[in-house]
Order: C-alpha cells, then structure tokens, then sequence
C-alpha cells in the first residue's frame, strides 16, 4: 500500500515536473501585460485592467500568456500519464487534461475542472494505458497497438469519464468559492495561514501548487484575495532567507550567502524555489521558518484585503494588485520573520561553525 | 567499479545537481569510477551511453519522477532512491551495491 502511494506520488510528482515552467511562463507573462494596463489606466468602469484598450502588442503579450497557462491542465494530465505509462500514455492524459480545461458554466458562473480534474484524469488516463496493454492481442495486430488502439480506446475512455466528470468537479470549485466569500474574518485569517504554510512547505512542489492553483481558480470567480494571500506567501521564502543571509553573514558559508543572492532574485520575480538550496541542506530549521514568514504574509495580506489579478507572487505582480501598500507592508513583514526565525533558530543550535552541503 | 547515475527531482533546478555532486563525490572518495545524468529541467545533460551503461557494474537510480529514456536501463542492476537520499546519506547508498 505503501509503496502503492508512493508510485503514485512520483508519477504526480512527474506532471508538475513538466508543467512548472508553463506556469512560470503564463503567469509572469500575464501579470506583466494586466500590469501595463494598470499602470497606463486602460482599466474599465470596475477598475479592473482592461487589455482591450492597450496597444497591440500588450494584448498579443497577453494572449500568449494565457494560452501557455490554458495549456497547462493538458500538460499536467499528459505528463502524469506519460510517467505512469510511457509513450502510449501521452494521448489519453493530454486528450483528457484539455476537456479538463474547457469552460462550464455552473450556476450561470463560469469555471472549469482544472487542476483538480487534470490530477485525476492524468492517473485514470495511466491506469487504462497500463491496462490496455496487457491485453492479449494476436499477432498481426501487435505493431497497430501502440500508434492506433491504445490511443483511440485510451482517449475514448479517458474523454468520454472527464467530460462527465467536468461538471461535478467544477462544481466543487464553485462550491469552495462560495464558501470562501462567506467566511467570517476569523475564519479568513485561519484559510491564509493555511495557505501560507501551504506555499512555503515544499517551495514550489506539489502542496505549494495546490494552494496557488486554487488561488488561481478562485481569480477566474472573481474572488482576487485569495491569490493575493497567495502572492505574498509565495515571495517571502526565498526572500527572507536571502535577507538572512545578509543580515546575519556569518552565520552563513561562502555559499550560502552567494545563494542568498539568487534566492533575493527569485523572491523579486515570485519564484518560491529559489529557497530550496537553503532547505535542502537543512530542512527541519529552514522549512518551520520559511512557513512562518509565510503564514505572516498571507495572513497580513488577507486583513488588508490585497487582491492579486495575475496568476502569480512576489513584488514582480504589484501593479496589478489592489491595496499595493498592505502587499508590501505583507511581503516585508514576512520575509522578515522567516530572516528573524532561521537565525534565531541558527544562533541556538550551533556554536559558530555554518552547516556544509547547502549550495546550489 | 565502474557505476552510472541518473539524477532527477521535480523541480528540476536545485535538488537534481546537489544529488549528482554529492553521489561523484562519495563515488570518488571510495574509489570507484562514476558517471552522473542529470535530468532537470534543461531535460538530459551529461548523457549516458549505451556502452557506458554497458559497462557499469550497476545503476544508482536518485529519482523523484518517472524519467526519460528508462528502456537504456532495462539490463542492468538499478538501485533506486529518493533523490533526498543520496543528498543526506550517499554513503548508505554505495553500501548497498
């Protein structure tokens, strides 16, 4: 059972492998365009950036990083499948992950399966491939398997369960925002706590793609604070610890403080990995620490109401944020908790020696 | 002895190169001659080839994720690990070969 999860895992694992610099690519690329808009004020009568108003070149900017996002429940699905499957996994995971991404409407809103349908399908989509492929064929028919029935019966299969799971999923999606727009304060702090240590737990791996995939899905409802509890979170990791690095030099090796440089760099544009050289070499104080920062960031932007447009962190998307100055106060308010806490922690459990084996 | 390595995590920018420099590392240390692959996220650098996993004794597998290419791999001994492992602990790694 164990390592039943565990296959699981590194076959999850491989999608998000392949769908992260898609994500990278979509979100930068659209919060520089929604940033353009806002700052040259072609926004519309609700004061959201309009990109209809902006040159053509911002739009196309835009359009490109859409469509790089709009790919990426196809990519994530596709590639699932592929580590589970290999080659012949390819067409049912990718088939299965684009229905997944096809626009419902559920109570006259509008919202899709996403990340989550993409999740499930991608494994199915494995699973059928793997059993297609114990079927026992004669001979003849051997060289048509891989190029014509796998493919055909796979993508049947995994096509014909995402579009009737399509809506029940979305639904779900719609039901989370519902409830998200009647939390209560108290229950608002506590949802961007858990989302703070959600971004900052694995920098950038799977925990980390589920809290910002749902802020991202709550974007397209209209709900802007979720990602922009987000947002903040997902810069302070590598920025605290950068600013660690410079704020307390010998505590920390050659190295790492060269790290700390790149890491500074990686929080600026929202890069939460930027932190995982630091964690690498020493988990159990870096990881309590960046999550700390984190949950304070989140948490800070979530009271003042920060709302994040773009489907990205850190300072790169502050134009297209609402109350820029609480996303500020958020960031550096986290990021100097993570720097206070990893120090501290530092300072009292070694003498003088830095630890070894942290570098990039 | 003469061993291969592939390296692989999801991310594919910082863990899979720390796991390849700490597996040459040890692999140097204890005397044995090794080749590390790494498949990060520019996809496969220093590539394996068939005569040089031909050639290995085994194949120590420090992956995350499904890899690429893994056929090269179906007629030699692999020891598979996480990639977190042979960060911490490559010694415990060439104690099993």
């Amino acid at each position: 059972m164990k390592e039943l999860l565990q296959k699981h895992k590194q076959y999850l694992l491989t999608g998000v492998s392949y769908v992260i610099p898609f994500i990278a690519c979509g979100g930068i690329l659209i919060a520089l365009s929604l940033a353009y808009a806002f700052q040259f004020h072609h926004v519309d009568a609700h004061g959201a950036p309009d990109i209809s108003q902006c040159p053509t070149f911002v739009q196309n900017v835009f359009t490109i990083g859409v469509k790089a996002f709009e790919l990426f429940p196809a990519v994530l699905a596709g590639f699932i499948s592929y580590g589970m499957a290999g080659k012949p996994g390819l067409v049912p995971g990718f088939v299965g992950g684009f229905i997944a991404a096809l626009p419902q409407t559920v109570d006259g809103k509008s919202a899709s399966a996403g990340f989550l349908g993409a999740l499930i399908i991608g494994l199915i989509a494995g699973h059928v491939v793997n059993l297609l492929k114990k079927l026992p064929m004669p001979k003849i028919f051997k060289p048509v398997m891989p190029i014509i029935i796998i493919p055909i019966l796979s993508a049947l299969a995994a096509g014909l369960l995402m579009l009737a799971l399509n809506v029940p999923i979305a639904t779900i999606m719609v039901d989370m925002g519902h409830v998200l727009e009647n939390l209560q304060s108290g229950s608002q702090v506590f949802l961007a706590m858990v989302l703070g240590a959600m971004i900052a737990f694995d920098m950038g791996g799977p925990v980390n793609k589920a809290a910002f995939f749902f802020g991202a899905a709550m974007i397209q409802q209209s709900n802007y604070t979720i990602m922009g509890a987000c947002a903040a979170a997902i810069c302070t990791p590598p920025l605290g610890l950068g600013l660690a690095t410079l704020l307390s030099r010998k505590r920390w090796t050659e190295e790492q403080r060269e790290s700390g440089l790149a890491a500074l760099g990686m929080g600026l544009i929202g890069i939460t990995e930027g932190a995982i050289p630091f964690a690498a070499g020493d988990p159990f104080r870096v990881i309590p620490s960046i999550m700390l920062g984190s949950m304070v960031a989140s948490t800070i932007a979530m009271l003042g109401g920060v709302g994040d447009h773009a489907p990205h962190g850190g300072p790169i998307v502050l134009p297209v944020v609402d109350h820029r100055i609480m996303f500020v106060v958020a960031i550096i308010a986290g990021a100097l908790t993570t720097a206070a806490a990893i120090n501290t922690v530092k300072k009292f459990t070694e003498k003088s020696t830095p630890v070894e084996g942290a570098k990039s | 002895m003469k061993i291969v390595a592939v390296t692989a995590c999801p991310t594919g920018i910082a863990h899979t190169y720390m796991a390849a420099e700490q597996l040459e590392k040890t692999a140097r240390k204890l005397g044995h001659s090794i080749k590390v692959e790494t498949q990060g996220a520019m996809g496969i650098e220093n590539k394996l080839t068939e005569s040089e996993i031909n050639g290995a004794a085994v194949a120590i597998m420090a992956v995350d994720i499904a890899i690429e290419e893994p056929e090269r791999f179906d007629r030699i001994r692999k020891i598979k690990v996480p990639v977190q492992a042979a960060m911490k602990n490559p010694e415990a790694i060439f104690a099993q070969i």
